[in-house]
Parts: structure tokens; C-alpha cells; sequence
């Protein structure tokens, strides 16, 4: 295999699991990048990508889990997650701040994942290569 | 050092062309240099006269006219795909430079992200 310089990438992820391919596609992506010794600095979840950080998806057994694969794999390896707050209340994917500030009945945000603004995908986007994976339509 | 977002989804249908000018205003909020691009029947987000108030929803003509406000630096538009939609000169919003996205045109962007 040639040899490639390692670099650093940032994972957003526009297309919802269940709907499109690309969590799956993104998931193959990270586990491939890192097991060749490239970083993986932050995964951005956007639009309906921000579905992937819901604690309450329930596939049968037979499925593949890709919210919870998606957290494994980043626990594993210590890599932060993110999902755009915009797009994530709009969704219905809430955490304990957002549930207080809205006064809400629940919250639904799988661990790692965070709710944070765009600025963390411009900040991504002054140091690492970004790779967007989205739904296709 | 400038982004090009691009925009080619019909607006109001799908929420991805929002998406894509909240990323734009985002890196304008944080001083970073960016355009629009409008092409295919993202085009039509640039037709003036738009009266979305039966979807309930805002008019992307008028979320667009802050774009300069918020500092994105250019509106740009597929001349060939404001033709094929019928989009005559009179019938763009003011601001919007046609173009034709070829190769030269689009290596002058460092990075150039589609909405969705």
C-alpha cells in the first residue's frame, strides 16, 4: 500500500441512519482512518445527520445499531461528537440544558454525543481536512 | 481562503439549502471568507417575487438579502441553470453575479462544501 502522510480529519454527517447510507458510510469511513494511524479530530452531526445522537432509536435485533455502534466507536477511541443545536432542537434531540431552557418533559442525547453550535464545524474547518457524508437525495 | 457553499436543492421542499446558508452566515460570523453558490433548481432560490406565506414558512429571497449583511462575500448563480428554469435577468433578486461554475471557476475557492 502506498504511503500516505497521516492527517487529521473532522466526520460530518448530513444523512440520517435508517434513511440514508451515510452514518454507516461515515462509520466505515472513521474505522478505516484510524486503523491506518490517521486522526479523527471531531465527528459533526448536521441536518438530519443529528438523528445518529438519539438515545431512543430502537432497531430490531437483527439491525445494525448505528447510534449506539457510532458511540462505541467513539468512547473507544476518545473522539468528540457533536450535533448543531439548531438542527438537533428543531428535531426533537434534546439534552438536560436544552430540556431546562425549553422546559421540556425529557431528554434524549446519547452519551458521547454533545449539542454545540456551527462555530465547533467553522473551527474544524481552520485545522483539519473535512469529510462530509451526506444522504445522497 | 474562501469557502463556496453550495446550494442545488428547490427551496421549501427540503430543509438542506437553510441548512446550507446557516453554514454560510456561521463562517461569515466568525470572520471566515465565504460565497454562495446557487445551481440546478437551487436557482430558484433566487427568483423574486416568492410567496411562501401558505407553507407557513419564510421567504429564502429575504433570508438571503442578509447574506451582505452578515458578510458573505458574493451570491453566485449558474447562468445555464437560470436559463433552463426561466429565470430572465429581471427575475433575480438583486446582488447575484451569473456564472458558469467550470473548473476555473471553482478552483478559486479553497473549499467547497454542498448543504445536503
Amino acid at each position: 500500500m502506498a504511503d500516505i502522510s497521516l492527517q487529521t480529519y473532522t466526520v460530518v454527517i448530513t444523512g440520517a441512519p435508517y434513511s440514508s447510507q451515510a452514518p454507516q458510510t461515515a462509520l466505515d469511513f472513521a474505522r478505516a482512518a484510524v486503523a491506518a494511524g490517521h486522526q479523527i479530530d471531531r465527528v459533526f452531526l448536521y441536518g438530519d445527520g443529528v438523528h445518529i445522537a438519539s438515545a431512543l432509536i430502537c432497531t430490531p435485533s437483527d439491525e445494525p445499531h448505528w447510534p449506539r455502534l457510532w458511540s462505541e466507536f467513539l468512547a473507544e477511541h476518545q473522539i468528540p461528537a457533536v450535533a448543531c443545536v439548531a438542527s438537533a432542537l428543531r428535531r426533537g434531540l434534546i439534552d438536560s440544558g436544552e430540556q431546562q431552557r425549553y422546559e421540556l418533559s425529557a431528554h434524549n442525547i446519547r452519551a458521547p454525543f454533545e449539542i454545540a453550535g456551527l462555530g465547533e464545524w467553522v473551527e474544524a474547518g481552520t485545522c483539519s481536512k473535512i469529510i462530509y457524508f451526506h444522504s445522497g437525495a | 481562503m474562501t469557502t463556496l457553499i453550495v446550494i442545488d436543492q428547490a427551496p421549501y421542499g427540503s430543509w438542506s439549502g437553510r441548512e446550507g446558508l446557516d453554514m454560510a452566515f456561521s463562517l461569515a460570523a466568525f470572520d471566515q471568507s465565504c460565497a454562495l453558490l446557487f445551481n440546478g433548481a437551487g436557482v430558484n432560490w433566487l427568483r423574486t417575487g416568492q410567496q411562501p406565506d401558505g407553507l407557513g414558512q419564510k421567504s429564502v429571497a429575504q433570508n438571503l438579502g442578509a447574506a451582505a449583511i452578515f458578510g458573505v462575500e458574493a451570491l453566485y448563480a449558474d447562468a445555464q441553470a437560470c436559463q433552463r428554469y426561466g429565470l430572465a435577468d429581471d427575475a433575480i433578486i438583486a446582488g447575484v453575479t451569473l456564472i458558469a461554475p467550470d473548473q476555473a471557476f471553482m478552483t478559486g475557492f479553497e473549499k467547497v462544501t454542498f448543504a445536503g
